[in-house]
C-alpha cells in the first residue's frame, strides 16, 4: 500500500485551511432568503407586532399561531407576553400595537376587572362565531393556499355586541371579579420598609398582567397595574412606600 | 523530477483551497443571526406586506401601515407593497388576501402622493 507524501498532505490541509479562511471570514456567503427566525430580537418584536395587529383585524388564529411558528420562539404564547410587558413598562403601549395576550384598548380605561371579564366574553364569542379555517397554513416558500380572510362587516359587529348567539361555552356570570386568597405579612429585615407586593391570578391559576389596583390609604389613592415587573412574574405588584 | 513534484504540489494545494471554498460556501456556509428584515425571502416579504395589509383593514391607517413595512430599509413602502402584490399575484395568494394587498398599494399611492 502506497503511503501519501507529506508534503502532498500538508499542501492539501493548506489549500483547505486557505479556503476556508476565505469562505468563513475574508468573504462569507451573502446572506439573502433568510427566514424570521434570524431576524435581531427588536425586529422579531416588530414582527410579532405586525401578526397582533393582523389578528387583531381578522381573527384568524390559525394563521397567526402559523406566523408566531416562523419567528421560532420556544415558547410563542409567553415571548408575545414578555413583549407586551416590555411595551407596557416602555410607555408604547398603544391601540394599534396591542398584542393578542392583552386584548386591552387602553391602559386607563379598561384594565379593570369587570372590564376584562367583558372582553374575555366578546373574545370567546367571536372565536365560536368567526369561520376559523382548521385548514394547515403552509410553509411560505410551498405554493400557497391561503384561508380567505373573513370579512367583517358592520353588521357582523353589531351582532357580537349586542346579540349574541349561543355558544357552547358557558359565559361566566359577572360578579366579583376577584377575591383575596390569602394575606401574609412578612418580617425581612432584607426587605424594605412598607413594600406591598400583590399577586392576582385567573381561575386556572395563571398570572394576570395589566389588571388595575387602586390602593388607598388615610389621605391618598393612587393606582397600580400588575406585570410591570415581568422578573417577579406576569402577575405581580410590588410597590414601596 | 523535481518540477514535477512542485506542480503535484500546487494541484493538490488548488485542490485543497477548492475544496475549503466548496465546504465554506456550500456546504456548511456560515450562520448568520441578527439580520434586518430586508434580507428576508421574498416569501417572507410578501408574508409581512400581506400581515400590514391585513392590519391596515381594520386601522384604515396608512401612515402606520407605512411605518410598519419601513423595517424593510430604503426603499419606499409603496414599492415594498407593490412588489407584495406582484408576488402574492405571481405565486396564487388567495384572491382575498391578493385584494387586501392590493387596496394597501392604493392607499400608500394616495398617501404618498405616488403614481
Amino acid at each position: 500500500m502506497r503511503r501519501i507524501p507529506l508534503d502532498l498532505l500538508l499542501a492539501l490541509l493548506a489549500g483547505l485551511g486557505l479556503g476556508l479562511l476565505y469562505s468563513w471570514v475574508l468573504s462569507p456567503a451573502q446572506v439573502v432568503d433568510s427566514a424570521p427566525v434570524a431576524l435581531r430580537s427588536d425586529f422579531k418584536d416588530q414582527y410579532r407586532s405586525a401578526i397582533a395587529a393582523a389578528f387583531n383585524s381578522t381573527g384568524n388564529l390559525d394563521r397567526a399561531r402559523a406566523r408566531l411558528n416562523l419567528i421560532g420562539d420556544t415558547d410563542p404564547i409567553e415571548a408575545l407576553n414578555a413583549q407586551a410587558q416590555r411595551m407596557i413598562a416602555s410607555g408604547k403601549f398603544n391601540k394599534r400595537t396591542r398584542s393578542p395576550r392583552l386584548p386591552l384598548p387602553s391602559r386607563r380605561e379598561t384594565l379593570s376587572p369587570r372590564r376584562l371579564n367583558l372582553q374575555r366574553r366578546t373574545r370567546s364569542q367571536r372565536r365560536s362565531q368567526l369561520p376559523l379555517r382548521v385548514k394547515r397554513f403552509p410553509h411560505p416558500q410551498r405554493k400557497r393556499s391561503f384561508t380567505s380572510t373573513p370579512e367583517v362587516s358592520p353588521t357582523q359587529t353589531i351582532i357580537f355586541e349586542s346579540t349574541p348567539r349561543p355558544t357552547r361555552t358557558p359565559i361566566p356570570t359577572l360578579g366579583s371579579p376577584f377575591a383575596l386568597n390569602g394575606q401574609e405579612s412578612i418580617c425581612d429585615s432584607n426587605l424594605p420598609d412598607g413594600l406591598l407586593q400583590v399577586l392576582v391570578l385567573n381561575p386556572k391559576r395563571r398570572q394576570l398582567p395589566g389588571v388595575e389596583i387602586r390602593i388607598t390609604w388615610d389621605g391618598g389613592e393612587d393606582q397600580f397595574f400588575t406585570g410591570l415587573k415581568p422578573e417577579l412574574g406576569n402577575g405581580w405588584l410590588r410597590i414601596s412606600s | 523530477m523535481k518540477s514535477n513534484r512542485w506542480v503535484f504540489i500546487v494541484l493538490t494545494l488548488i485542490a485543497g483551497i477548492s475544496l475549503g471554498l466548496a465546504y465554506g460556501w456550500l456546504i456548511d456556509p456560515v450562520d448568520f443571526f441578527d439580520l434586518t428584515p430586508d434580507t428576508l425571502r421574498a416569501d417572507y416579504k410578501a408574508d409581512y406586506v400581506l400581515m400590514v395589509a391585513e392590519a391596515y383593514r381594520a386601522s384604515q391607517d396608512p401612515g402606520l401601515a407605512a411605518r410598519q413595512l419601513a423595517v424593510f430599509g430604503s426603499q419606499s413602502p409603496t414599492s415594498i407593497a407593490s412588489q407584495g402584490l406582484d408576488f402574492a399575484r405571481a405565486n396564487g395568494f388567495d384572491p382575498s388576501d391578493i385584494a387586501l394587498i392590493q387596496e394597501l398599494v392604493t392607499a400608500l399611492q394616495a398617501w404618498s402622493g405616488l403614481p
